[in-house]
């Protein structure tokens, strides 16, 4: 009896001893896991690619071009005239604007273009404010400032009857751009925008300070594609009911270094100040509304790390 | 009878933990390599963090993906974005054992077996290693070969003659005694 309670008693002893010791095993490697995920990293990172291109559609998005890459841009608008009869190959007219944008600084970018419609040269700046950040100090928006300037050869329109002055050629667009990435998919973004045109002193109601308020999304559908749209409400279009705030619904596609922006939009003129102050037709799929856009972005990098 | 096996569990793992001092290294470096015809591409994490127990002769890493630098910034933005994955998984982490190891050794190349967790992407892997001991420290560094495929890093088409099946990794850590 006896010896029988004190094999039961090695037996118990022995279970507890292999079940101490696996234990200790075990927490062995839980501790050394433990122990690796309470080191901290002091790492903080900015919220990558809220979008992909320096523009969401038509319009500018927060993304500024990191320091040294050089980013070469084509664009295209083309349309229909509402004539029935046409001799035009593909499209009845086009746009085109040519861009060379720098990325001075990860947060500085400066550019220049040239542009067929109305001939326009324009230069531009953007500056990175403040950057999203979801790890570390966590912050939840990006904000980008936006300067442009626009010269225009050709006359705006027919209400002005005299050659202008080259400053009266001038137009400028001031933007404060706002944006979230909400998911890896989904970005929003808010564009308050000023501009001021001073051939818009020759309308018959002058107004040449005026406001609008961009709107603009992307998802995307895939690693490499996104669909994006744009508006932009224009705030007091009282004095100006010809102009219509541009629509923009598109498809983005990067691969490398190349990234391919197609959108079907109202908007006829690739200048901000031009196009969100200026469009003169409403979105719908008529000939003369409905324009098609292609736009072609290389990116050189000079400044390799 | 009871006690004394009990206390000698006690015992042993007391001594267990006295002897299971941990080494560590918090800006360990990762450099990995894609070699093709078309294109050459090169990052380097200098900021991997990784725990080793001689003792037991375990060992942990933790990369976090997003230190990884590149030449061009839009190849880190597309390895970020598009095929780590780094929103979803930020992390990569290897839980491995060293074969034969030897703690009186100075200098010895040993198997390391262990699972390697990529792109939420759990594989078995084993590769060949050096382990110094200097001093009170230890340095370990080696080689391994990473194929792209196994992880399910999707690379498109357009890209493929762009980007290497197998990566090439390199690796060195530098131990320091951990205290708790």
């Amino acid at each position: 009896m006896i010896s029988m309670k004190n094999k039961t008693s090695s037996v118990k002893g022995i279970i507890y001893f292999v079940l101490l010791s696996f234990s200790c095993i075990i927490n062995a490697q839980e501790d050394l896991l433990d122990a690796i995920n309470s080191i901290e990293t002091d790492t903080e990172f900015n919220t990558l690619a809220t979008f992909k291109a320096t523009r969401i559609s038509i319009g500018q998005s927060v993304i500024t071009r990191e320091k040294g890459v050089l980013e070469v841009t084509w664009q295209n608008r083309f349309w229909n005239t509402p004539d029935s009869v046409s001799t035009a190959f593909v499209a009845d007219k086009v746009n085109v604007r040519f861009e060379l944008a720098y990325g001075v600084t990860d947060r500085l970018t400066i550019g220049a273009g040239y542009g067929t419609g109305y001939t326009s040269v324009d230069a531009f700046a953007k500056y990175r404010l403040l950057y999203q950040k979801d790890t570390g100090k966590k912050f939840p928006i990006s904000v980008t400032l936006f300067q442009s300037i626009a010269h225009r050869e050709k006359n705006p329109g027919d209400f002005i009857t005299r050659d202008l002055d080259f400053e009266e050629k001038l137009g400028f667009t001031t933007q404060l751009l706002i944006a979230r990435k909400f998911s890896p998919n989904f970005s929003l973004q808010f564009s308050p925008t000023y501009f001021h045109r001073e051939a818009d002193k020759f309308l018959p109601e002058p107004d040449t300070n005026r406001f609008a308020l961009g709107f603009g999304a992307r998802y995307k559908i895939s690693h490499h594609v996104s669909i994006v749209s744009e508006y932009y409400a224009l705030l007091d279009s009282v004095n100006d009911p010809q102009s219509y705030g541009p629509f923009a619904l598109g498809v983005n596609w990067e691969i490398a270094s190349i990234q391919l922006q197609f959108n079907i939009t109202n908007a006829r003129n690739l200048v901000e100040d031009k196009f969100i102050g200026k469009t003169l037709q409403n979105f719908n799929f008529r000939n003369g509304n409905l324009h098609f856009g292609f736009q072609a972005t290389y990116l050189f990098h000079f400044n390799k790390k | 009878m009871k006690k004394i096996i009990l206390l000698f569990c006690f015992f042993s793992c007391v001594t267990w933990s006295q002897e299971s001092s941990q080494f560590f290294d918090k800006q360990g470096k990762i450099t990995f390599f894609s070699y093709t015809s078309v294109e050459n591409i090169q990052a380097s994490n200098n900021q991997v963090v990784s725990i080793f127990k001689p003792s037991t002769s375990d060992i942990v890493v933790r990369i976090l993906m997003r230190a990884f630098v590149f030449e061009k910034a839009l190849m880190q933005e597309h390895f970020n974005e598009s095929y780590i994955e780094t929103d979803i998984f930020p992390e990569a982490t290897f839980v491995g054992k060293i074969i034969g190891f030897d703690i009186n050794n100075d200098i010895q190349t040993k198997r390391f077996e262990g699972q390697f967790t990529l792109h939420g992407v759990t594989k078995n892997i084993r590769f060949n290693a050096k382990i110094l001991k200097i001093g009170a420290t230890y340095e370990i560094s080696g080689t391994l070969e990473i194929p792209v495929r196994d992880y399910e890093i999707k690379i498109p088409m357009l890209l493929d003659p762009n980007i290497a099946e197998i990566i090439s990794v390199n690796f060195n850590f530098q131990y320091d005694l951990y205290e708790k």
